[in-house]
């Protein structure tokens, strides 16, 4: 097996190499790129539908809703609001004990006064 | 007489008997790796296994012994283990998991930070001519190169297929197997992130571009989320096919996770499977830096180059965030140290964007935007590595 002999040429880049990496770089520029450029428009197609059912809504008399815009961080403080609320309700339960009357039916299936023993003794 | 020759039979089957310099120092550096992620709490999921892999490989034993021992020896139960190493079977299943893990929100809210994750590909690139500079033959400068992309999946991934030893490049030389030395630079420069980056970026901004405040992402539609990993991976798929197996691995993870009705999948592969594909890539990639094959001149230089593909990559992302704010509205500016993010090191990079942000104004939290960037390097090396193996093999 041959072995690498580590060199400093400069000359050893040749025009393949240079295509290579030209090429590749700009390709995956050109594929993210394709990507954003893609997901950008699908947001604005998005808004415009919005908006355009909004507008059909409105003018056949319905009611007009504002248009409401979130943001991530809005969205972002009001689920840690609801999260704080939630989980601190049941530090805000009523101390107020209630013992509850259990009462309990009856029922001869288990009696002990229809048992064979005291049947035996009747008899 | 058979006393005396049965006692020097075991003696020279002991690891005493068969110890040589380079083992101790691969020991040693074993111990080191061990050392780094226990003390300095350095990546420890990938350095313990890594470093007791380098420990395991280079415990010397006697290669003429019947028994097989080593991970290059067929039929023993490292070499097994190192199949899906050399197949790279492990890198695609660890993709799986990552896509199953991965929240990709913030790529999709603010799509136009998808370019710093191609712009910090420039690392790969340039460290490509740089190691054909250095008399390394093409493929195996392609496999130096990847380090660049700081995912050591997609290092080992593209290693295997061009330098695993395997095969013989156009003008008869025989390919070295690299997976070893690539692999442990990748991994250790994955897990030097806090000590590499900030640096490069401090140096490359200014105070006023630290404090500059993105605008807060939009919320992401249910119907992005599901579009979003299908036609990733039909574009990636086109576009570099070679890449399929992280890629596809990553965005069907993805869908598994967004479609909400495949959560105990998700779960499955996000936790239990990628834990134990870590355990197995980990020691057996350190099992494979046997002395002979990893102590040479080469592995340094591997190193070296490494070192300077993930610094361009950096500088790169954040000197490609400060173009485009030039054409950017004044509302829509990027803050630079999110560029840094481009490289594939999740979450890693995108942590120290964050905290690096966080020094210079408490209240500029750059988490959810550093993490645009982010996997779309992660993204971004896919598709490199792919679209290399599609230009060497």
């Amino acid at each position: 097996m041959k072995t690498l002999s580590i060199t400093f040429d400069l000359s050893l880049i040749d025009h393949y190499t240079l295509v290579i990496t030209v090429a590749g770089y700009c390709i995956v520029l050109f594929a993210l790129a394709l990507m954003a450029y893609f997901f950008t428009g699908l947001h604005t197609f998005q808004d415009f539908l919005a908006n355009r059912r909004i507008a059909e809504h409105t003018e056949s008399g319905k009611e007009e809703k504002p248009k409401v815009v979130m943001t991530g961080e809005e969205n972002a403080a009001i689920a840690a609001a609801l999260y704080l609320f939630f989980s601190e309700l049941h530090d805000e339960e009523k101390y107020v004990m209630t013992i509850r009357k259990v009462s309990k039916t009856y029922s001869p299936w288990s009696s002990k006064i229809y048992g064979i023993w005291n049947s035996m003794k009747h008899s | 007489m058979d006393i005396i020759k049965a006692l020097f039979s075991l003696w020279e089957d002991t690891g005493f008997h068969n110890a040589n310099w380079g083992n101790l120092i691969m020991i040693l550096v074993g111990i080191g790796l061990v050392f780094l992620a226990i003390r300095y709490s350095y990546k420890p999921l990938l350095l313990i296994p890594l470093g007791m892999g380098v420990i395991l490989g280079n415990i010397p034993f006697l290669h003429e012994a019947a028994y097989h021992t080593g991970i290059y020896q067929e039929g023993s139960v490292l070499n097994y283990l190192f199949f899906g190493v050399l197949k790279g079977i492990y890198p695609a299943l660890i993709f799986l998991g990552l896509g199953a893990m991965t929240d990709l929100s913030p790529l999709i809210s603010n799509p136009k930070l998808m370019l710093l994750g191609a712009a910090a590909q420039v690392g790969i690139f340039a460290t490509f001519l740089g190691a054909m500079v250095f008399g390394f033959p093409m493929a195996e400068a392609a496999a130096i190169a990847i380090i660049g992309g700081a995912d050591g999946n997609t290092a080992i991934f593209l290693t295997s297929q061009l330098a695993s030893g395997l095969h013989a490049s156009g003008n008869g030389l025989d390919m070295q197997n690299l997976i070893g030395p690539i692999a442990i630079a990748a991994y250790i420069y994955m897990s030097l992130v806090p000590v590499i980056q900030p640096p490069i970026m401090k140096l490359l901004t200014t105070k006023k571009e630290r404090l500059i405040r993105m605008k807060p992402p939009r919320t992401v539609s249910k119907f992005e989320k599901i579009l979003f990993p299908l036609l990733g991976l039909l574009l990636s798929a086109f576009v570099a096919p070679a890449s399929l197996p992280l890629l596809g691995m990553f965005f069907f993870g993805n869908i598994l996770k967004e479609s909400g009705l495949t959560k105990q999948l998700a779960t499955t592969v996000s936790t239990i499977l990628i834990d134990i594909v870590l355990v197995l890539i980990g020691l057996t990639v350190g099992a494979s830096t046997q002395a002979d094959v990893f102590l040479k001149w080469e592995s340094i230089l591997i190193f070296v180059l490494g070192a300077i593909a993930f610094m361009i990559a950096t500088a790169g992302g954040v000197i490609f965030a400060k173009v485009m704010n030039i054409f950017l509205k004044k509302e829509n500016r990027i803050n630079p140290l999110v560029g840094a993010s481009g490289v594939a090191a999740v979450p890693d990079s995108a942590r120290i964007a964050h905290e690096m942000g966080l020094k210079e104004d408490p209240t500029n939290h750059l988490i959810g935007h550093a993490m645009a960037p982010n996997i779309a390097g992660l993204i971004g090396s896919a598709i490199t590595a792919g679209l290399l193996l599609g230009f060497l093999l």
